[in-house]
């Protein structure tokens, strides 16, 4: 039986220091459930974990909201904790500088300040490892010996709820396998909250997860939740990631193209349907490494405008566009254009019906082709391996692409739109029909894109908060 | 009268022609549209292959316009729509026709004597006359001005396949052919080789044949096969299961969608992995069912593929031509008519599956049909590469255009000589099946076979499985699919 009831925080704000906050935290933790949290470098979790810890008043400021149910006694290992043991223990040392010289708390004092349980204390320090250092200075153990020490004396101090903020860290692996076996016994007596970065890492016990992100938590997402949490691993495994973008295929480079000439250079356009001008008489050149953001309300012609760049509108023949180094309608095939573009919508998504595998459909970004028809060369495959270990899908190479979920198969035409390093990458609504969290997931590859390479991207949407950073030109229709 | 031009050839010649075909490599086309550079093309009509050649041709860099009659243009017809609206020069044929380096006839066969007969005078010294179907040259005898150059380009696939292929960057399988009574320069391989690649066909496999191997193999699989086979197929079942009793929203649902679920596997893998599709007695039934089709159709197969060969078939339908199509209108009204047609589908759940398990007979006639289709055809003399065209591989597309709106759709979809050749079909085919019909319960049709278990006699699934597997028209289709490597795993 555990002595906790469920834990609520409303709402919650919480300054720390000035220099962190904490906001809009709406939380609930049930009894019986196991959460870790997770999310990138610095995006809040310990001071989620520390709030459970009880450091509102204690260090951290409240601004607004509540926190109700925390119990008594919480054991808690963390860094932060660990180093603030250590460093009163450096200032006893200051304090006692003119005294004699100071050997320091022995670790034994430290293991049995707040212990609840000596014969499970006892136990650990046997299975830790740890006899013959329970008389040595705590401050003078190694950061894994001083780190056992933490775990030890939470988890022997019979807490209501164990905070573990990377528990794992600077374990070796045997202790690493005991220290899970004795957690995984503890599973019907303390709730346990973990704060743990790496997805391989995650206890079975673990029955869900949080991910906060900028000092709020964006995503709880239920264990058994089989999509919703290989959405999440994907999220976080291009945020923590430290990505780059593969190389494009040397073999089959794209042609260079003149510095000096504007990629697109569209001449008092006009599109037209039955005599209904839906554009007229619209100029836009767009110049190498220049990033461009279209918007307009439904139905003013961004889709149609971009068509007359990349050639699938056929009144590209009727209007004075240059493109490329092409003017368009002076013997040019559509491939000689296409070669210079990477694209991605939600209608090529529809019209993506293809049962080929998830590799052959970035491998058809080299051909611009939807399904695969040419024999690829081993340095494509490859390419197309680098991009699906990118996208944290090395392991579903050979999956068929229309079994994937919808937000999988937009990743993985943003990488086949950019799998051949294109001048030009036309994204038009790259968000539309994504739930938030496939959104920032695409919004995440974008902007590894923007920054890693030298392509001109033009960037359609109708949401204020989908930016991309390093967008600064604007065309509204 | 025309003077049928196979039938003008001496025995030697024909059979030379009708068994011309190879098939080409994609390596075999380095030049590209080349030969096409600089010449302008002019397109007569602008309807399903017109409109699609056309775009295909332009996007791969072709200089294209469009030439209709005064009448299409003055009354600014469907074919005048699409022309303009997809930003092409439409023209008269006295204002496009004398600059053209390439005509393309794209209007129906049953005007083709007409309108070449309007254009040809009209044309420059030495240009090149195109079809995308031979039978004006082969069975109405034609003749061409002899500076001119004539060629066929045929794609084996309807309009919309032809632009849609294209666009995600594939082609369809085409046939091209060179008139070799209009060939003066020598350069009419040249042309069709660079227009086959204009509209995308290299990609997916150009057959190098003759006018008469294409005539008298198209003709055959359409009446029979395509069009024929599956009209007649679509009457009988749902008659069948209506009067068994089972709902005829059912029975119309499973028939209208079920052709296309189940020839959806013959592009994968042919006709057996359509029947491997079923469960094992229910591959046998099927097995059983489909060789008693065989051998009660099999004379009527031959006799389409005789009266094609000789003529009777060109000449009893231009008798109706020139009789103001009272037959084909007739015919056209009647199937209108029928049950199946009158019907919609029910609006019930239908798995995938579940259209192979209740639907073994169709799988049995569809089985029957390409078979006899393919034994038939090769056995006049036509190579097995054309035979598997004309008949496996088209088969799944005209079953989408029965998907989309009945036999209405697929009768509107395909050429009015198709759409002719297909009534003939259904009307000797149906009294010959119906003893066939009687014995036919709703286990093979509608329902499913109840069995308690599905165990078969081994000994005679494995004989089952070895007369499938070595069908020649399987062998040919392998090699074939194999060409088109990704296009089978396009769902
Ligand atoms: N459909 C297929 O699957 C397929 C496949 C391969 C080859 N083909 C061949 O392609 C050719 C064209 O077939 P299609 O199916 O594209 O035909 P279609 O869709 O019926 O189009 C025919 C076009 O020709 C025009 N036309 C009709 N009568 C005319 C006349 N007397 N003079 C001038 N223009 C006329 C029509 O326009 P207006 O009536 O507005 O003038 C229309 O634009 C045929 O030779 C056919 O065998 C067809």
């Amino acid at each position: 039986m555990t002595h906790c009831s469920t834990i609520r925080l409303d709402n919650l704000a919480v300054n720390f220091d000035d220099r962190f906050q904490l906001t809009d935290i709406n939380w609930q933790i049930e009894p019986q459930q196991h959460w870790v949290i997770t999310g990138t470098n610095g995006a809040g979790k310990s001071a989620l974990a520390a709030i459970l810890a009880g450091v509102i008043n204690n260090g951290a400021e409240c601004l607004s909201g509540t926190v109700e149910g925390l119990p008594a006694r919480v054991g808690l290992v963390s860094f932060e904790a660990q180093a603030a043991l250590i460093d009163a223990e450096l200032k006893k040392d200051d304090a006692d500088i003119m005294d004699v010289i100071s050997e320091g708390t022995p670790v034994r004092e430290i293991l049995y300040e707040d212990c609840q349980d000596t014969e499970l204390a006892e136990q650990l320090i046997e299975k830790f490892g740890l006899e013959l250092l329970l008389d040595r200075s705590f401050r003078k153990l190694s950061t894994g010996e001083s780190r056992k020490v933490m775990l030890i004396r939470a988890l022997a101090s019979k807490p209501d709820l164990l905070v573990l903020d990377e528990p794992f860290d600077g374990l070796d692996t045997k202790t690493l396998g005991m220290l899970q076996q004795h957690l995984a016994t503890l599973i019907d007596t303390v709730p346990m909250v973990m704060v743990l970065n790496r997805f391989d890492e995650f206890p079975d016990f673990i029955t869900d997860i949080a991910y906060v992100e900028k000092g709020t938590l964006q995503h709880q997402v239920r264990r058994d939740d089989a999509r919703a949490y290989a959405e999440l691993y994907q999220l976080l495994h291009l945020k923590t990631t430290d990505l780059t973008i593969p190389t494009a295929d040397s073999e089959n480079a794209i042609p260079s193209l003149d510095p000096e000439q504007p990629l697109v250079r569209l001449n008092n356009i006009t599109i037209k349907y039955d005599e209904k001008k839906v554009i007229s008489d619209l100029n836009w050149t767009i110049n190498p490494n220049q990033h461009w953001q279209l918007s307009g309300p439904n139905g003013s012609g961004k889709t149609g405008l971009l068509s007359l760049i990349t050639g699938d509108h056929p009144q590209c023949y009727v209007n004075d566009i240059f493109v490329f180094g092409f003017k368009r309608g002076s013997g040019e095939s559509i491939w000689q254009i296409k070669q210079f573009i990477g694209y991605v919508s939600t209608a090529l998504q529809w019209e993506y019906r293809v049962g080929t595998s998830i590799r052959n459909v970035i491998i058809s970004g080299f051909y611009d082709s939807i399904g695969l028809y040419s024999k690829s060369t081993d340095a494509q495959k490859g390419i197309a391996d680098q991009w699906l270990a990118l996208l944290g899908m090395a392991n579903r190479a050979d999956q068929p692409f229309n079994k994937l979920s919808y937000g999988d198969q937009r990743l993985l035409l943003i990488a086949r739109a950019m799998v051949k390093h294109p001048p030009l990458l036309i994204l038009d609504e790259p968000c539309l029909g994504l739930d938030g969290m496939n959104r920032q997931l695409v919004l995440a590859l974008i902007e590894k894109i923007c920054a890693g390479s030298e392509t001109s991207v033009i960037y359609v949407n109708h949401h204020p908060e989908d930016q991309i950073k390093g967008i600064d030109n604007y065309l509204a229709l | 009268m025309p003077n049928n031009y196979f039938n003008t050839l001496p025995l030697r010649e024909q059979l030379e022609q009708l068994a011309k075909c190879r098939f080409m490599d994609i390596s075999e086309f380095p030049e590209g549209v080349e030969a096409l550079k600089g010449k302008k093309m002019v397109v007569i009509g602008c309807g399903a292959q017109g409109l699609a050649q056309g775009m295909n041709l332009r996007d791969s860099g072709c200089d294209v316009s469009y030439t209709l009659r005064q009448a299409a243009i003055d009354e600014k017809r469907q074919s005048w729509k699409n022309a303009t609206e997809n930003g092409f020069t439409v023209g008269t044929y006295e204002e496009l026709i004398p600059t053209a380096d390439v005509v393309l006839n794209l209007t129906p066969d049953k005007q083709h004597t007409a309108v070449v007969k309007a254009i040809m005078p009209l044309m420059k010294q030495d240009a090149c006359l195109s079809y995308s179907h031979g039978f004006n040259i082969v069975e109405e005898g034609m003749k061409i001005r002899e500076d001119l150059t004539v060629i066929m380009v045929a794609p084996k696939c309807p309009g919309s396949e032809v632009r849609n292929e294209y666009v995600r960057g594939f082609g369809v399988p085409t046939l091209i052919a060179v008139h070799e009574d209009n060939d003066p320069k020598g350069e009419g391989l040249a042309l069709a080789k660079a227009y086959a690649v204009g509209t995308g066909g290299h990609k997916a496999g150009v057959l190098m044949s003759s006018f008469i191997a294409e005539v008298k193999s198209d003709l055959m699989g359409e009446q029979t096969i395509l069009c024929g086979m599956l009209q007649t197929g679509s009457l009988l079942c749902f008659d069948k299961m209506v009067e068994e009793g089972v709902d005829a929203g059912y029975a119309s649902k499973l028939v209208q969608f079920g052709w296309e679920t189940v020839t959806e596997a013959l592009k994968y893998g042919g006709v057996t992995n359509m029947l491997d599709r079923l469960s094992n007695p229910a591959k046998i039934k099927c097995f059983d069912l489909s060789e008693e089709l065989k051998q009660i159709m099999r004379p009527l197969y031959n006799k389409h593929q005789d009266d094609i060969i000789n003529g009777t078939f060109s000449r009893t339908m231009m008798e109706d031509w020139a009789n103001d199509d009272v037959n084909l209108l007739g015919w056209r009204a009647e199937t209108a008519e029928t049950a199946f047609e009158k019907t919609p589908a029910g609006d019930v759940e239908i798995s995938e599956q579940e259209f192979f398990d209740n639907g073994i007979l169709m799988v049995a006639m569809v089985k029957a049909g390409v078979e006899l289709a393919f034994e038939t055809m090769t056995a006049a003399g036509i190579i097995a590469d054309s035979a598997y065209y004309e008949s496996l591989h088209e088969t799944p597309l005209i079953a989408n255009t029965i998907a989309r709106k009945k036999l209405y759709e697929m009768n509107a979809t395909i050429s009015d000589t198709a759409e002719y050749g297909c009534y003939l079909y259904n009307h000797a085919c149906l009294p010959l099946l119906a003893d066939f019909m009687k014995d036919i319960k709703t286990d093979v049709i509608g329902r499913g076979l109840n069995v308690e278990d599905n165990g078969v006699d081994n000994g005679r699934l494995i004989e089952v499985n070895e007369a499938l597997r070595s069908h020649p028209v399987e062998a040919i289709g392998s090699v074939l699919r194999g060409h088109m490597a990704d296009m089978k795993k396009i769902v």
